[in-house]
């Protein structure tokens, strides 16, 4: 008997966590003749007016990736090299030639993440959050894009809460907490767990991951 | 009926467990390195930047003691944090530990070694760093 609530509970852990391996197959193709063994991120561009996004963003960028058993560039050093350098605008560095970029730091491929989306709406007492990202990596080789993924999360307070009195009281409550210091940490976090998680969205597993090699299934 | 259930609820335990998802435990000790570099950008202060640079002397101390392999980036960037204070001196030799951890980082540590080299700052010993992220966070905005 006590044992019914299981069931829903694993499905709604798995879902959660994006674990589903759905969608139609990707073709790893360009990532397996790339080979690549180290990755450069580049600063987020972004287009929100969110004028903190691409730095916030960028912290949460290298331990996904690292732990794919990749070498990722150090990521607050290259952007202070980026903009001794006089490449302090992002979107100059997403426009340079990415074979030229990478041979500059020795880098295998380059990560460019696009902040599309990073805000919050207020509707009577009811708040969302949006965190909108895209990702694209590039080849040092080729300059061809080896994978690109995008993701759209977004977090509602007040939403499915219970009616009445009290929900209003708790609705006015999450809103006042979020409208102060909207936290969109969790969201961007969660957004790279589910563009990087393999099988799914994200790419095989690299030379540092026992993985490597062996998760892209026979024949490949 | 139950077996039938317990055996989906199993699969999905299993499938969420197989793929890696249901409680991803690190390859790497990253001690507190993310919350650390995103309070340096939230609050780009002295005292801020010092906390930063002890988490990554934090998660150098643990990896070197544990035997673990260090992250992917922590010496390069402990070394670029001591480069920035005027340490030209051990900066290089934290890339050249970053080097050797880690081969596939040559050509950048070579040419910021060579950096460290040429133009050592005459950074105060242990003032704040010359120029602060501040200013960075604004510029890499474009705004």
């Amino acid at each position: 008997m006590r044992r019914t609530g299981l069931l829903p509970a694993a499905i709604a852990v798995a879902s959660l966590l994006g674990c589903a391996t759905n969608g139609p197959a990707t073709s790893y193709e360009k990532w397996v003749t790339a080979d690549p063994r180290s990755i450069l991120v580049v600063p987020p561009a972004s287009k929100s007016v969110a004028i903190d996004a691409p730095a916030y963003f960028l912290s949460t960028v290298p331990i996904p990736v690292a732990e794919r058993g990749y070498y990722v560039f150090p990521v607050h050093m290259v952007k202070r090299v980026l903009e001794d350098d006089g490449l302090s605008d992002a979107f100059l560095v997403h426009q340079a030639d990415p074979m030229r970029l990478c041979s500059l730091f020795g880098a295998d491929a380059v990560l460019y993440v696009t902040i599309e989306r990073w805000d919050a709406q207020y509707v009577v007492l009811s708040s969302t959050v949006t965190v909108e990202l895209t990702y694209v990596m590039k080849g040092g080789r080729t300059g061809d894009v080896l994978w690109k993924a995008q993701e759209r999360m977004t977090y509602s307070s007040g939403s499915g809460g219970s009616g009445g009195l009290a929900g209003l009281i708790a609705a006015a409550i999450d809103a006042a907490v979020t409208k102060a210091a909207p936290n969109y940490m969790p969201l961007a976090r969660q957004a790279n767990a589910e563009a990087l998680a393999f099988p799914g969205k994200g790419f095989p597993a690299g030379p540092y991951a026992p993985a490597y090699r062996k998760d892209l299934g026979p024949g490949k | 009926m139950r077996p039938h259930l317990r055996n989906a609820a199993l699969a999905a335990l299993a499938a969420a467990a197989v793929s890696g998802c249901a409680t991803p435990s690190t390859h790497y000790a990253w001690g507190d390195y993310d919350d650390a570099l995103y309070s340096l950008y939230k609050d780009p202060t002295p005292a801020q930047h010092q906390k930063y640079v002890a988490s990554l002397k934090a998660i150098i101390l643990a990896s070197e003691q544990s035997g673990r392999k260090i992250p992917p980036g922590i010496y390069a960037e402990y070394g670029y944090a001591l480069f920035e204070e005027g340490n030209a001196v051990d900066a290089v030799a934290y890339y050249r530990k970053e080097m050797e951890a880690w081969p596939a980082s040559q050509v950048f540590m070579e040419k910021m070694i060579g950096v460290a080299q040429r133009r050592p700052r005459p950074g105060p010993p242990d003032g704040p760093p010359p120029k602060g992220p501040a200013t960075a966070v604004e510029k890499a905005t474009g705004s």
